[in-house]
Order: C-alpha cells, then structure tokens, then sequence
C-alpha cells in the first residue's frame, strides 16, 4: 500500500480515530466468520415482473426473478449473509389487488429473506388481509413501534430478532410510520403508534445487553423531512448503540449509505434503495473484536 | 509484511489498540437488470398468477359508444372520471359538494368498443385513493383561480362560467320569491371536495387543500371506483358538457 492511499484510508476514519490500514486492505485473509453481507430492499410495491420495456423511468428494471439470481450469486461468494426488507411490501400491480399479497409473501419466502418491518401500505389490506397474507410468509416481521394488542395481528410480528452468524450476533429490530392520516382508521383498527425514538433506544439497549455485535434498524419511516416529522436521519441522531438504519418510505435513492452520529458521537449507517426491486442494497461488514474492549469504532472504507 | 507490521504498530500506539474493537463496513446498490438472468425456478411461482390476470385484464366490463379523451378546459373523459368519482361517495342533498380531479392523473384514454379491466388499470394505474376534503369557503376562490390558470381540470357537480366557480347544488337552492326574485342562498362556512389522496396532498400544485379543515377517507381506490361505475352503467355516459367556460 502506498502512503498517499494511507493518507486517504486514515482519513475517511470515522470518530476520529486512526486505524492502521493493512486491517482494512486484506480483505482475502479475512476470517469469514467475522465477517458479514447485508443485502436489503425497500417498498418494493407488489412489483414482481420486471418494468416493460417501454416504461419512460426504469425501462426492463427490476423483477423478483431476477433478484434471486443476485441474492444466490452473493451467497454462493459469501459465507454469511442477511437478507432484510423495509416494508411496503404491498400495492403497486394488480398482483397485489387480485391476491391480496399472498405473491409477494411467497416469493420473499423462496427468496429466503430473514426478516422485514411493516409499511403503512402493508395495512391496505387491513389487519385481516396481513395476517392472511402473512400466512404465506416464512420469515418473521418486526414492528417495535406499533402496538397491536387489540388487533388480529397481535401475536404475529415480533419488537426483536437475534440471530447468529458465524462469529457474529446480529440485533435486529425494527420501526413504521405514524399510520394515523396516512392509512384509512379503519384498515389499521387499533393498532397504536409508540414513538419510534424512545422504542428504538429501548430494543437498541436491550439487543447490546444481550452482547449483540451489530444492531440494525429496519425503519418505515423515511429519509428526512423538512420538518419535525421523525425521519431516519433524526432518528440515527437521537438514539444509541444502532450500527446500521435499513430505511423505506420515501424512496429515496441512496447511492451509498450516509453517516449520521449518534447521541455518543458513534457512526450510524443509513441505506435506502429507492424502490420496486431496482435495486439491492448490499452493506459488507468485517468484524476485529476485541477481548475486553471498552469501545467499538465503525469505520467506513 | 514489515510495512504492515509497521502500521499495526503505528496503530497501536494511537489507539492504545485492545481496548477498541472495529467494525469495518464497505457498500454497493446493485442494479437488478439485464445484466443477471431470470430465476426459472422464482419465474414458475409466478407464471401461473401471471397468466390468470393477463386473462382477467381482457375482461369485457362495460361498452363505449364513442372514444374518451381527456382534453383541456374540457373532455369527455375528464367529465366521465369526475362524474364517477363523486357518484361513488354518499351525497347528502344540502352539502357543497363537488369532484376535483387532474388531467395528468387520467394516463390514458377509453376507446370506442369494448371496455375491458385492462383499459381501466390503464387509465389508473396508481393506487389512489378517493378522499372527501372538506375546506373553508374562502378556499373556492383559490380552486377558481387554479382552474383558470391551468385552463382547466376534469370537474364534476361545479361549473366554471363567467371567471366564477358554481357549485351545482347550491344553485338548485335557488328559488324565486313571490314578487318573482331569485334569492340566493347564503354561502356556507365550508364546502367538500371529492378528489384523490394524491391531490389532497398537494399533488399538481394543489396548494388549497392544504389545512383542511376535516379529511374523510373512504378507503376506495380511484381504479376500482371506476371499475365499479363502468360495470354499473353498462354503456360508459358521455357527455361532452362545457363545465369550464374560459
């Protein structure tokens, strides 16, 4: 490695400290077990066919077909690998409105996703139409922030999720939008919004006490807003101990992940990829633990 | 190797290194396109759906004695949309109530012959919704300044006449008195408005819904809505009504 790309490694150091990069570069004589794939999508809309051919925006994109075949290729290279959605899983096609969801639940089945979070679009079928279409679904939701108590979905999503990867545990959990305005009352019944800041701190905790590595966020609540609408940005700013914000909403097209800091001055990662399967978010961490360390660093290559 | 063991070294002694852990993250967003091929094994879960609904577009729902465009100030299918549109939502006689609607939300036109569930999905292809606004009087006269500007939108149950916004069915509470004078009745404090969600928003510069002073939902999309009327009129109504006279 020659000096001047030290340099520009060292610099990019997120928090302020310096890292030698000969940890950074070898990526080939890293452990794969300390290391770990995130590939992820958001408000994919029921798009299960590719765009035609003659549409004005995103001519012959997209198509869940074709997103296996990317998912299956990165998992033929990489030893661990998490797939994870952002919600907004429903309406867009006529798929959605014939079948209810029932499709795009199958597929992200076969797809082997490993978890998802619930977009106000997922309650287009009401509380009934998710939980029949959820049926079909063999990975778990996980929505912190809404409290279905009193509805018929109580009972099938989850406020957490730990799972091991090779050397890594990874804490997912995950945040939505406030429904009310946004979805018609009587599709979401009685579900209840809890605020996504204090919710996000609460499982953030919770997963680090449980001796998570990597913490991640899947959030509906949008990239950022002009106003003081809680948005993933703001969120990253307000909470603790969340590595990485996986977000939906606003379809926003992140061409890499920003960085915000967090309360304790730490890097929080946050990636949206637009929407309607365009494309697949892929996030790579490589983990050098260390016994007894008081502090972790995430650092941005 | 030495120069690696030296930076490790040149690390350490910044970091004071055990007492850090890293955690190293690089990204990419893959494109799905046509630079990867199609799962057959994910294309057969779909096929069969697939081939189910392209038969259930071909549905003949309803017939069209003459072509439908959409035009500017008016249209045989912006009348057709907005008729629609207000038809669909409950009427209570005494309401100022009209429909507003966008002539770029109208994404196709209805040909003469058959109307099939296709052709809708065509001309609403987003996803909708039918919403009721209900605004302070004072906000007519922003609608009559839009519908001017823009040289008009598909309405329904309002006219455009003279540089002034009519609401049908205030006028037909006009009457005559007994020495034969037409006594208007006296505005409202508010009037409603059938439009979409997307309008409501602000969409196509919309600014007047914004601070509504009530919204009502009705959980019916704009498509089936107009699924739903064609299948009920058989033969689709047109009219080519001059509803803004510019």
């Amino acid at each position: 490695m020659d000096r001047r790309k030290f340099i520009r490694n060292t610099a990019l150091v997120s928090g302020g400290t310096i890292v030698a990069p000969s940890l950074i570069a070898q990526k080939e004589k890293w452990n794969p077990k300390n290391s770990l794939t995130i590939l992820h999508t958001n408000d994919t809309h029921s798009n299960i066919d590719p765009f035609p051919e003659t549409h004005s925006k995103y001519p012959g994109k997209g198509g869940v077909a074709r997103r296996y075949e990317i998912i299956q290729k990165i998992r033929a290279e990489e030893e661990n690998v998490l797939l994870l959605d952002a919600g907004d899983i429903f309406q867009g096609t006529p798929y959605f409105n014939r079948y209810g969801g029932v499709l795009e639940m199958r597929l992200m089945s076969e797809l082997g996703y490993d978890a998802a979070t619930m977009g106000n679009h997922d309650f287009d079928a009401g509380v009934e139409g998710f939980v029949k279409a959820r049926s079909h679904a063999k990975f778990p939701f996980l929505c912190s922030n809404y409290d279905f108590s009193n509805t018929l979905i109580e009972g099938h999503t989850q406020e957490s999720l730990v799972l091991s990867k090779g050397n890594i545990k990874v804490g997912l959990f995950g945040v939505g939008v406030e429904l009310k305005g946004l979805v018609p009352d009587d599709k979401y019944k009685e579900t209840r919004y809890l605020d996504p800041v204090d919710i996000a701190n609460d499982r953030a905790r919770d997963l680090k006490a449980q001796g998570c590595d990597l913490i991640i966020c899947l959030s509906h609540l949008g990239y950022e807003y002009g106003s003081s609408k809680v948005s993933d940005r703001m969120l990253a700013n307000k909470t603790r101990n969340i590595h990485l914000i996986i977000g939906g909403h606003t379809h926003t097209f992140l061409d890499r992940p920003t960085e915000e800091k967090n309360l304790d001055g730490d890097t929080v990662l946050i990636n949206q990829v637009g929407w309607a399967g365009i494309n697949v978010g892929r996030v790579d961490f490589r983990f050098d633990k260390k016994a007894f360390a008081k502090k972790e660093v995430l650092i941005v290559e | 190797m030495l120069k690696h063991l030296l930076y490790l070294c040149l690390g350490a002694g910044l970091l004071a290194c055990s007492s850090v852990s890293h955690i190293y993250s690089s990204a990419e967003k893959v494109e799905v396109n046509d630079a990867y091929s199609q799962s057959t094994k994910i294309d057969s879960i779909v096929q069969p759906y697939r081939a189910e609904l392209a038969a259930e577009m071909q549905e003949v729902i309803a017939q069209a004695e003459h072509d439908f465009f959409k035009d500017r100030p008016n249209g045989a299918l912006n009348n057709w949309a907005a008729d629609a549109a207000l038809n669909s939502v409950q009427k209570e006689s005494d309401e100022a109530l009209f429909c507003l609607l966008n002539v770029g939300g109208l994404r196709n036109p209805i040909s003469k012959g058959d109307v099939t569930l296709g052709d809708i999905y065509k001309l609403m292809p987003f996803d909708n919704e039918v919403v009721i606004v209900e605004l302070k009087w004072e906000r007519l006269q922003a609608i009559q300044e839009y519908l001017i500007v823009r040289g008009g939108e598909p309405v329904a149950g309002v006219q455009l006449v003279n540089q002034e916004l009519i609401v049908n069915s205030l006028k037909a509470q006009e009457y005559v008195d007994e020495d034969g004078i037409l006594i208007p009745v006296p505005n409202p404090k508010t009037f409603k408005v059938v439009t979409s969600d997307y309008l409501m928003n602000g969409g196509d510069n919309m600014t007047f819904f914004a601070d509504p002073v009530n919204v009502q939902y009705t959980g019916n999309l704009l498509r089936d809505v107009f699924i739903e009327q064609a299948k009920q009129q058989q033969v689709l109504i047109w009219t080519d009504e001059k509803r803004i006279q510019l």
